[in-house]
C-alpha cells in the first residue's frame, strides 16, 4: 500500500469541512499536553508558515499545506508536492503564505527536491524568527524512541503540535524515510517536527492509510542540503521548473537502476519456471493463488508479484518512479490447448490496459513479437508497451510481458513494469528479465 | 404484333395477338385490347405501321395522353421503334412484332433444395458456434453456457432471412425463404470463417494490426451478402440497389474506421498479449532478443511524437487521466 500524500485539496477539504460540522459540538477536554510541547509550540508558533496554492484566476486555494522558517532572509521549507502545481504550471497557480498572526504575501519558489519531496521557499519579508537544525538528525544518530514534535495545520483547522515517537528510518524502503508514529494528516505536509528543543528532525510528508498513527518524515540532512543548495546555487527559474523536475527525475532514475543493478540479481522458481528476482532488500514480494478457489479452477494459478513500493510525487495526476515485477505460473487443470490459451489471454492485461492519452502521459504504443528463449530458454511471446511523459524527455513508463511458448497447458506469464525510467535503463533491465525465463527441469 | 399490357408491380397482366394491320386500345369494349384504368379513354390509342413499316402509336384525342416509358414529353404520334414501351393513363403497354429472342430455358432448382442445403448449413453453423464457444469457455463448462447465446444467434438470423424474404415478397411476389436463409446461414459461416481466421493470422504472425483489416473484411462481406440477397430478390432494379448497398457499407466502413483511429489516437494500444492461441499454431519464426529490442524501440519513436501533440477530448477525455 502506496503512502497517501497530504496535500488538502479544495474538493477534500469541502468534503472534510462537511462531514466536520456536526462534530463541532463541544467534547469533552482531551488530557493536557505535556508541558515540552506547550513549550515547543511557544516557541515554534512565530516560525510556522501554512502554503496555500491559489488558482491564479480565481484568487482562491486548490492546495493547502505547511511550511516552516529556517533563515533570518526569509526562507522557509517545505514538500515538493504542497508546491507541485505552481511548478509545473506557473501561469494558472501562485503561492502564498499565511503565517499564525494573520500575515499573508506571496512565496517564491527558490529550489526544489522531487526525489525527497522538499522545496525551498522565500518570503516577501526578512526578519522573523526561525528554527534550527538538531545536529544529532543531521548526522543521523537521532534515539529510537525519543519523543518529536509534529506541526502543521491538519485540515485547514488551525496551527496544531502533536507529540509523538521517532522510530527511526524505515525498513526495507530504498527511499530515507523516518518512521514518526504520531498523527499526521492532510494540510500537515511540509510542516516541522522538532526534538524538545524546538530543532528540525524532519518534515512532515506522508501517513499510510491502511494503518494508524502512521505518519512519515523527511530526514533533516536532505531539508539542510537543499537549502544549502538555494542559499548558493544559482535561483530557480519560474518558467524552468518544470525542466528541473524532469532533471531530477532522469537523476533519480538514473541512481535508481544503478542502485537496483548494483544489489544483484538472483533466479527465483515459479512452477518449474525460473525467473528474476532482485536481491534488493527493499524489493518486497508478496505471492498469492487460486487454488482454495471454489469451484474448483479449470487453471491453477500462482502468482509472486514484487515491487520496489518506491513512490515519486510529481503532481497530483502522477506518482512514478515505480518497479513492479509479477510471475504468474498457470497450469491447466482440465482445459485444452485453445481454452488454455483463451485463459491466458483474459489474463495477460498489464497495467494502464486503457491507457488513454492524458494531460501528462501520451497514449500508449505496443509491439508484439514471438522471441527466442535465453540459451536453452523457452521461446516467449513477448509485447513491449511504452508511454512518454509529455513535459519530461526522455522519460518513459514501460510495460513489458512475456508468455512462454514451449508447452500448451502451462506457462509462465511474466510481466515487468517500470515508471518514469529511460529508454536504456528499461531495455537494459527487460533485457535481463527476458534472458533469466527459462524451464528448470 | 403483340400489345402487352404492364400490371402496377411491372409484371406482365395480359398479353394480346392482334393479326390485323393496326390495334385500338381503350377502356372500351369495342377496342382490341381493353385496358381497365379509369385514366384511359375509351377509345384512347392507334397503333398501325407507318410506310416504312414501324409501328406507330397515336392519341386518339384524349385527357391524359401519350407518353413514352420514361418520358414525361406528351406526344399525339410516337414511332415504336425505338421505344421500350409507352403510357397511357397510369397503365404501360409493351408493344413489339414478337420477333425477339427470349431467354433460353432456365433449369428447375430441385424442390427444396435450397432448404436443405440451408438446413445443412444451418447445422454446421450452430455446430461450429458450439465448438467455438466452448473453446472460449474457460469456466465451468455448462450446457446453458454453450447453448444459450445459440439460441439467441438462431433468432436474429430467422429475423434477417425473415426480412428479406418480406421483401422478396413484396417485389417479386414470391417469399422465397429457404433461399434467404441459405443466404444468410452462408454469410455467418463466411464471416465467423473470416474472424478466426484473423485472430489466428494475428497470433501466429504477432501482428496486433491484423484486428484492422479484419473489420474491413467484415464490411466487404457484408456487402456481398446484401448483394445476394437482392440478387435473389430478381434483377430488375439491381444496379439501383447496389449502389444504396454499396454506398451504407462504404460508409459503414469509412465511419468505423474514422472512430477506430480516433479511438486508437486516444487510447493508444493496451498492454495485453492479444488473442492468443496454443503455441503450435505460430507462423513466424522467433526473433532474437536484439531483434525483439530494436523493434519495440520504434514505439519509442511513437510516442516521442505524440509528446507534443494535444491529448484528444471528446468520449475518453475523462478517463484515465491518472497512471
Amino acid at each position: 500500500m502506496p503512502p497517501r500524500r497530504l496535500p488538502l485539496t479544495a474538493a477534500c477539504l469541502a468534503a472534510c469541512l462537511a462531514l466536520a460540522q456536526p462534530a463541532a459540538t463541544p467534547v469533552p477536554a482531551a488530557p493536557a499536553l505535556s508541558s515540552t510541547a506547550e513549550r515547543v509550540y511557544e516557541m515554534a508558533k512565530p516560525r510556522i508558515l501554512q502554503v496555500r496554492t491559489l488558482l491564479q484566476a480565481a484568487g482562491r486555494q486548490t492546495t493547502l499545506g505547511s511550511g516552516f522558517l529556517v533563515g533570518a532572509d526569509g526562507l522557509a521549507l517545505t514538500n515538493y508536492h504542497v508546491v507541485s502545481q505552481f511548478a509545473l504550471d506557473p501561469r494558472t497557480y501562485r503561492l502564498e503564505y499565511l503565517a499564525p498572526d494573520g500575515a499573508r504575501g506571496e512565496l517564491k519558489l527558490l529550489a526544489i527536491d522531487v526525489a525527497h519531496d522538499l522545496a525551498v521557499v522565500k518570503l516577501d519579508r526578512a526578519g522573523l524568527p526561525w528554527f534550527e537544525f538538531d545536529p544529532r538528525a543531521l548526522a543521523g544518530n537521532l534515539p529510537k524512541g525519543e519523543r518529536i514534535y509534529a506541526m502543521g495545520n491538519p485540515l485547514d483547522l488551525g496551527f496544531t503540535i502533536i507529540e509523538g515517537t521517532n522510530n527511526g528510518l524505515v525498513d526495507r524502503s530504498y527511499d530515507e524515510r523516518i518512521h514518526f508514529s504520531g498523527a499526521i494528516n492532510p494540510g500537515m505536509s511540509g510542516g516541522p517536527v522538532t526534538d524538545a528543543e524546538g530543532r528540525i528532525v524532519g518534515i512532515n510528508v506522508a501517513k499510510r492509510l491502511d494503518g494508524e498513527q502512521v505518519g512519515f518524515l523527511v530526514p533533516a540532512r536532505f531539508a539542510a542540503a537543499l537549502l544549502e543548495r538555494a542559499r548558493h546555487g544559482p535561483a530557480l527559474a519560474v518558467d524552468k521548473a518544470r525542466e528541473e523536475v524532469g532533471r531530477q527525475l532522469d537523476g533519480w532514475q538514473s541512481t535508481f537502476y544503478d542502485t537496483l543493478v548494483r544489489a544483484g540479481f538472483r533466479t527465483a522458481a515459479y512452477g518449474p519456471y525460473q525467473g528474476l528476482e532482485s536481491a534488493a532488500p527493499w524489493m518486497t514480494c508478496w505471492a498469492a493463488t487460486n487454488a482454495d478457489q471454489v469451484p474448483r479452477p479449470r487453471a491453477a494459478v500462482n502468482t509472486t508479484r514484487c515491487s520496489s513500493a518506491t513512490g515519486i510525487f510529481v503532481s497530483d495526476r502522477i506518482l512514478t518512479g515505480r518497479v513492479d515485477l509479477t510471475y504468474a505460473y498457470y497450469k491447466s487443470v482440465d482445459l485444452n490447448a485453445f481454452q488454455f490459451a483463451k485463459e491466458l489471454s483474459q489474463r495477460s492485461a498489464g497495467p494502464g490496459i486503457g491507457a488513454v492519452a492524458a494531460k501528462r502521459l501520451t497514449e500508449q504504443e505496443c509491439r508484439d513479437d514471438f522471441v527466442a528463449g535465453a540459451g536453452h530458454g523457452p521461446a516467449l511471446r513477448a509485447t513491449w508497451c511504452m508511454r512518454a511523459y509529455r513535459d519530461f524527455e526522455g522519460l518513459y513508463n514501460v510495460t513489458l510481458l512475456a508468455l512462454t511458448q514451449d508447452r500448451s497447458r502451462e506457462a509462465l506469464l511474466a510481466q515487468l513494469t517500470m515508471q518514469g525510467v529511460s529508454h536504456a535503463n528499461a531495455v537494459a533491465l527487460g533485457r535481463r528479465f527476458l534472458a533469466a525465463i527459462q524451464w528448470q527441469r | 404484333m403483340w400489345v402487352e399490357v404492364l400490371a402496377l408491380d411491372g409484371a406482365i397482366a395480359t398479353r394480346e395477338r392482334i393479326d390485323g394491320a393496326e390495334a385500338r386500345i381503350g377502356r372500351a369494349f369495342d377496342n382490341d385490347v381493353v385496358v381497365d384504368d379509369p385514366h384511359v379513354a375509351p377509345h384512347h390509342l392507334r397503333i398501325f405501321r407507318d410506310d416504312a413499316g414501324e409501328l406507330v402509336a397515336e392519341d386518339l384525342g384524349t385527357v391524359n395522353g401519350l407518353y413514352p416509358e420514361h418520358g414525361a414529353q406528351r406526344s399525339a404520334l410516337l414511332s415504336l421503334a425505338k421505344l421500350s414501351g409507352i403510357r397511357i393513363g397510369r397503365t404501360t403497354l409493351r408493344v413489339h412484332d414478337g420477333t425477339r429472342p427470349v431467354a433460353p430455358e432456365r433449369a428447375l432448382t430441385a424442390p427444396r433444395a435450397h432448404a436443405a442445403w440451408a438446413a445443412l448449413l444451418g447445422v454446421a453453423l450452430l455446430a461450429m458456434l458450439a465448438v467455438l464457444q466452448w473453446l472460449d469457455t474457460t469456466g465451468q463448462p455448462r450446457a446453458n453456457v454453450i447453448l444459450l447465446p445459440l439460441l439467441g444467434f438462431i433468432a436474429i438470423l430467422a429475423l434477417w432471412a425473415g426480412l428479406w424474404a418480406v421483401l422478396s415478397r413484396v417485389f417479386l411476389g414470391q417469399a422465397r425463404f429457404a433461399l434467404q436463409l441459405r443466404i444468410a446461414v452462408t454469410a455467418c459461416l463466411a464471416l465467423i470463417a473470416w474472424d478466426q481466421a484473423c485472430e489466428t493470422l494475428s497470433f501466429a504472425l504477432a501482428w496486433r494490426e491484423m484486428a484492422d483489416y479484419a473489420a474491413l473484411g467484415v464490411w466487404a462481406l457484408l456487402a456481398a451478402t446484401c448483394y445476394a440477397h437482392l440478387h435473389a430478390i430478381g434483377p430488375r432494379h439491381m444496379r439501383f440497389a447496389m449502389g444504396i448497398v454499396l454506398v451504407l457499407v462504404g460508409a459503414g466502413a469509412l465511419l468505423q474506421y474514422a472512430s477506430r483511429s480516433e479511438v486508437r489516437t486516444l487510447v493508444g494500444q493496451s498492454a495485453t498479449l492479444g488473442e492468443l492461441r496454443p503455441p503450435a499454431l505460430r507462423l513466424v519464426p522467433l526473433a532474437s532478443a536484439d531483434e525483439f529490442f530494436a523493434r519495440a524501440a520504434g514505439t519509442r519513436l511513437k510516442v516521442d511524437q505524440a509528446r507534443t501533440r494535444e491529448p484528444g477530448g471528446g468520449l475518453f477525455a475523462d478517463f484515465g487521466q491518472s497512471d
